[in-house]
């Protein structure tokens, strides 16, 4: 049995964003359902302290009967809700066990045979590349790509994809200039985006603000300024102070920075700071897995051949156009033993097939002479095409 | 494999820390809303009930001093029963955050390797990456992912070559499910040239398709022998020998190919073979790349990632800025696996830096091979 490769094995370290996606879910239903239970539990001692009162003034069987009614509506009201919420928060948790579940798939069990590991493994790798793409097309807002994708390669469930459909709601209503969703989304995750100190619900009054300016609402505009921006922070007030004076300037204004303030690409602003925010809320990082994964890869396999012209191999990835731009900017692989290849055979030199040089200093393996050799002792280089006549041929040394 | 088994334990263990917490929480969910349910249910019921009693008196009546009691007790007993359920509630909230705690520590949060050279934060790059999966998805035929990622990315759809590698991709899938027509059709389609790389694919497509034919059994004797005569001949030269062992499966086929020695030629294994085979040969044939370029960097990454963040940790605990050497190097060497490595590299044994045209290999008299650098440093004995 061939032993398997450690690097066929794959290392689930870096997949902080599928189990953290869910889990904060997980952890916002929890905390939906504690709201619901203690919303219920005070309206029903609202009524309870009522039918208390009663008691105590000794009200008639009428008056405690209807009292009574309304304590029993309101417990099934939230007898309801609490097992609604508490089926949420139990399919939320069967979804972390999902991810998990996948995350352990790639560990065939040992006994098996080097095949089928090597299947099931290099399944799982398929799997994990079209997730990562999945994650990147959602983060570009590539949002009909990336559900394409999932839904052919069948990884639905184990993409961040319908949470994404929130966020994909909320920027194409930003894209229509409205803040409707976005100021929905900014309430319902109104905790979580203090505790980041998000700046993002303040920028949509702002924004909108300057919407009823541009409409000539200016009035409307005060109104709304009243009341948005009452309960501002300290580093907001110089930002507020600025829109304020909005109110004197016409919408085509030259001077800035009013100007820039009427500029309808800070809807494009709010896009984008929305999708960052949103990140930050799922303590995602910047950038993308497949990005940070990408990047890595195209460090380990970058040799300095690949930037050379007579280097290049044709299978190699990094000598490829687009991908030997992008890495044009990142450090080589490490290489701490010689690794040679011979460029006849493609196998590598070592004490089996000792390197061997023709009198033009090029290098091939020992295994390789007898495919360059022609009759009577002609050796053509496979390189540049050089012919030599019976050449003295050198073994060398390489540590 | 030893190293490999601990290997494996030790990345199960995060997946398990993980899964014991949130087996934990699930459990208590699960009693939770059962607990609830009845709960709710018989303090309802209490109410209803005595609602129920309360009909015996007349609406104006007041009422007794025992069904004063009897309210007043069951008022208490609700309100401490509500009480105690959201406090229990309440109380899972730390089981549920354990879950993310565990999660934090087991995997890694912040997988940017260095703050200076985000590469894939530049405008230019995420534009070329688009492009590079746009081809990977046109690579395996699905041509309806890339169209809509060219329209979405703003791709230009002319920069995109047709891919050969489309139909070698679904005939290997033919292969595999034992569909073997497609590749055949292929293979006589390339002959020439597939004779020319000495490949014995046609060959053993041939092979299977004769196998195929016997394991119907002996009615299909006559099938398999016109078979053979009709595509064997052209192999005789260099397969004389397989056939000649080919054709003694007759003799087998009273008794079924599945009873006889070779069976294995018909088993899943050989047609997992063939189609390996088949994308082998026929991307060599056409000189095209077997695995798609976003693949192979994407499994080296994922076997590089781990490590760099390793070393990136260690280095910021003692405080070492950059994981990026000013060398431009990076500072571990990758495992990847064998065939991903592409080019021969030559690390100076003197001064272990890894040669380039600026600085490169020199032979010594004696046949050692060092870098230039080394070399005029041991000449000018600065070494």
């Amino acid at each position: 049995m061939k032993d398997f490769h450690p690097s066929e094995m794959t290392d689930i370290k870096c997949e902080y964003p599928t189990l953290k996606v869910p889990y904060e879910i997980l952890n916002k239903k929890f905390r939906l359902t504690q709201k619901a239970l203690d919303r219920g539990l005070s309206q029903i001692q609202c009524f309870e302290s009522e039918l208390q009162k009663g008691l105590d003034e000794n009200a008639k069987a009428a008056d405690i009967t209807r009292l009574l009614g309304g304590v029993v509506e309101k417990l099934q009201v939230l007898k309801r809700k609490a097992d609604e919420s508490m089926s949420d928060e139990l399919s939320a948790g069967l979804e972390c066990k999902r991810r998990l579940e996948h995350l352990r798939q790639q560990y065939v069990p040992l006994p098996s045979s080097y095949e089928v590991k090597l299947a099931a493994t290099n399944r799982w790798k398929k799997i994990r590349l079209d997730r990562m793409i999945v994650e990147h097309f959602l983060r570009l807002g590539y949002y009909e790509s990336a559900e394409r994708l999932a839904t052919q390669s069948n990884i639905r469930e184990l993409t961040n994809l319908d949470i994404f459909q929130t966020s994909r709601e909320v920027e194409e209503d930003l894209k229509k200039r409205q803040t409707i969703k976005c100021m929905a989304w900014c309430l319902d995750n109104r905790s979580k985006l203090r505790k980041i100190s998000s700046n993002i619900e303040f920028q949509l009054k702002v924004q909108e603000f300057i919407e009823l300016i541009r409409a000539d609402r200016r009035l409307d505009a005060v109104q709304h300024a009243r009341k948005a921006f009452a309960n501002y922070e300290k580093d907001q007030l110089k930002e507020i102070q600025k829109c304020m004076a909005l109110l004197a300037f016409p919408t085509n204004t030259d001077i800035e920075p009013y100007k820039s303030l009427f500029d309808p690409k800070r809807w494009n602003d709010l896009v984008l700071g929305f999708r960052l925010e949103n990140y930050r809320l799922f303590q995602l990082s910047t950038q993308s897995v497949l990005g940070v994964t990408i990047q890595a890869g195209l460090s380990a396999l970058k040799t300095p051949q690949c930037y050379s012209e007579c280097g290049k191999c044709v299978n190699c990835p990094v000598c490829q156009p687009n991908f030997n731009e992008i890495a044009a900017g990142l450090p080589y692989s490490h290489v701490a033993q010689s690794r040679l290849f011979c460029r006849v055979t493609g196998l590598p030199l070592n004490e089996h097939n000792l390197p061997m040089m023709l009198p033009n200093g090029q290098i091939f393996g020992q295994l390789a002479l007898s495919q360059l050799s022609k009759d009577n002792g002609v050796i053509v280089c496979p390189k540049t095409n050089r012919i030599f006549q019976q050449p003295k041929i050198e073994k060398v040394f390489v540590m | 494999m030893t190293d490999n088994a601990s290997e494996i334990s030790k990345e199960k263990d995060c997946c398990m820390m993980v899964d014991v917490e949130l087996t934990k929480v699930l459990d208590k969910f699960t009693a939770m809303q059962g607990h609830t349910n009845r709960v709710l249910s018989d303090v309802t019921a209490s109410f209803e009930g005595f609602q129920a009693a309360l009909n015996e008196v007349p609406p104006d009546g007041n009422l007794s001093f025992e069904q004063h009691a009897l309210l007043r007790d069951l008022l208490a007993k609700s309100r401490e029963k509500l009480r105690r359920l959201t406090t229990d509630h309440r109380d899972i909230h730390t089981s549920v955050s354990k879950v993310g705690k565990t999660i934090d520590r087991n995997f890694i949060s912040d997988l940017s390797l260095t703050t200076k050279s985000d590469v894939m934060l530049e405008e230019r790059n995420v534009h070329l990456l688009n492009k590079v999966i746009a081809q990977h998805f046109y690579r395996q035929g699905k041509d309806d992912i890339a169209d809509t990622l060219v329209k979405e990315a703003n791709l230009s759809k002319d920069e995109f070559t047709q891919e050969p590698f489309a139909e070698l991709h679904s005939i290997w899938e033919c292969i595999q499910n034992k569909n073997i027509q497609p590749a055949l059709e292929w293979a006589s389609r390339y002959s020439k040239e597939l004779m020319e790389k000495n490949s014995t694919l046609e060959f053993k497509l041939h092979r299977l398709a004769y196998m195929q034919i016997l394991s119907k059994g002996i009615n299909a004797q006559t099938e398999a022998l016109k078979y053979a005569r009709t595509h064997f001949a052209k192999f005789v030269n260099i397969f004389q020998k397989d056939i000649q062992i080919l054709m003694g499966a007759l003799m087998y086929l009273p008794v079924g190919i599945d009873n006889s020695p070779y069976r294995t030629l018909i088993e899943p294994k050989t047609w997992t073979e063939a189609a390996d085979t088949f994308l082998k040969d026929a991307c060599h044939t056409l000189g095209i790349i077997k695995e798609s370029p976003l693949s192979i960097v994407a499994s080296a990454g994922c076997i590089a990632l781990p490590a760099l963040l390793n070393i990136k940790q260690a280095m910021r605990k003692r405080q070492v800025p950059e994981l990026w050497s000013e060398r431009d190097e990076l500072p571990i060497e990758i495992e990847l696996e064998p065939e991903h490595r592409y080019h021969s590299s030559f690390t100076c044994p003197i001064l272990r830096q890894l040669t380039s045209e600026d600085n490169p290999p020199m032979k010594l008299t004696c046949g050692h091979v060092i870098s230039r650098d080394a070399l005029s440093k041991l000449s000018n004995g600065t070494l």
